[in-house]
């Protein structure tokens, strides 16, 4: 290639940042987490249904705030994924890549992941 | 794997601030990314302080003031300058765009003005698009027919038929889309890019052409064809308004229901 020691012309800091290219890295991101989160809430159940005194430890880490911060994060990051996984299973099909629609689905799944975070906690509280 | 930090020779350093002359009130800055390959240093930004009171609509004719009255070493290209040629594709406040239908006064504060992105620069606002070039040239945009050379001399299409080249077929290859996808960025040598897998799907929805399977089957490829992740950049950056994002999401439907 004739310009292959020629500078690299700016992408990542200059270009803006737009509702779909933010929600789709956030789904990335978050989908990472989702798996580590998985997996620790996996050795939890096993620990918990091993020994009966980690629970305590456990419960009293729960209800502390960064436990609190990262149930409702979780509740959240869980949320965020299943409803723009639907978004992706629409485009899969054909439908929503109009600007605008899509547009309005990554507004609706912002929203919509936080209400559905929120409920999840809640009903989540209630049950226990 | 991806290199998401830029070279050491591609940083931009500091450039030079082009003071206005003309004493006029109506002042716009423009800060435009420069670099020649003629002397050794990195890229800079230069500002120009541009007297808007005495200067066209577009984004372009900011360019073309500055290149006739400031600093005429300004390089970039330009054809038509009616958004018909894609040759003044560039990146405009954020966003790729052709700089000849961008009215400026869309832009508040100063007016960035940088070229295409991730491409190896050839001089101030060009950059180097053969890679996209070679790719589109793989993808054989040509109509290839089975036909004798007799059959061939009108090759008769219904309107419904030409009407699913509508939205593709105005595709100007001005490479907006393809340098604002972040999947072209890190993976441009094996991707083949919104505008190229446009082509491609323009090419397979004619009914004229007798090669759709192959076609299909050349562009379903893990790297080609799927790093698309729907990020929709180039949908938002399209200046003809045209929609690759539909494009390739329709070759992957085809793909799975074939």
């Amino acid at each position: 290639m004739q310009y292959e020691n020629n500078p690299l012309t700016p992408h990542l800091d200059i270009y803006s940042w737009q509702i779909s290219s933010l929600l789709s890295i956030t789904h990335r991101i978050v989908g990472v987490l989702n798996i580590i989160a998985t997996i620790l809430i996996c050795f939890w159940v096993i620990i918990v249904t091993t020994f009966d005194l980690s629970y305590n430890t456990f419960f009293l880490f729960i209800n502390s705030y960064i436990g609190k911060f990262l149930t409702i994060g979780l509740c959240w990051t869980f949320s965020y994924h299943i409803l723009n996984e639907v978004r992706h299973l629409a485009w899969d099909m054909g439908y929503g890549f109009d600007l605008k629609t899509s547009k309005i689905t990554g507004v609706l799944t912002i929203v919509g992941s936080i209400v559905l975070a929120i409920m999840i906690y809640i009903i989540g509280k209630k049950l226990i | 794997m991806s290199k998401f930090s830029i070279p050491e020779n591609s940083k931009i350093i500091k450039g030079n601030y082009y003071k206005d002359t003309t004493g006029s009130q109506n002042i716009k800055k423009v800060n435009v990314y420069r670099w020649s390959p003629d002397d050794n240093k990195n890229p800079r930004i230069d500002t120009f302080e541009v007297d808007m009171d005495n200067c066209g609509p577009k984004v372009l004719d900011v360019l073309f003031k500055i290149k006739n009255e400031i600093d005429p070493s300004l390089t970039f290209r330009r054809s038509c300058a009616h958004g018909v040629c894609g040759s003044c594709a560039m990146n405009v406040d954020g966003v790729n765009t052709l700089s000849c239908i961008k009215s400026h006064s869309d832009i508040n504060g100063d007016l960035n003005i940088y070229p295409l992105p991730h491409l190896r620069v050839i001089k101030d606002l060009i950059g180097d698009l053969s890679n996209l070039y070679k790719q589109y040239e793989s993808i054989q945009p040509w109509l290839k027919s089975s036909k004798t050379e007799t059959e061939k001399q009108e090759i008769i299409q219904s309107q419904e038929d030409r009407s699913k080249l509508d939205g593709y077929y105005e595709c100007i290859l001005c490479a907006c889309c393809s340098t604002a996808c972040p999947s072209y960025w890190w993976n441009g040598d094996k991707y083949l890019g919104p505008a190229v897998l446009l082509q491609a799907y323009r090419w397979i929805s004619d009914s004229r052409d007798d090669e759709k399977k192959a076609r299909l089957k050349k562009v379903a490829d893990e790297l080609k064809l799927y790093r698309c992740h729907t990020i929709m950049n180039c949908t938002n950056s399209c200046p003809k308004g045209l929609n690759p994002a539909k494009a390739i999401g329709s070759i992957k439907k085809m793909l799975a229901t074939s």
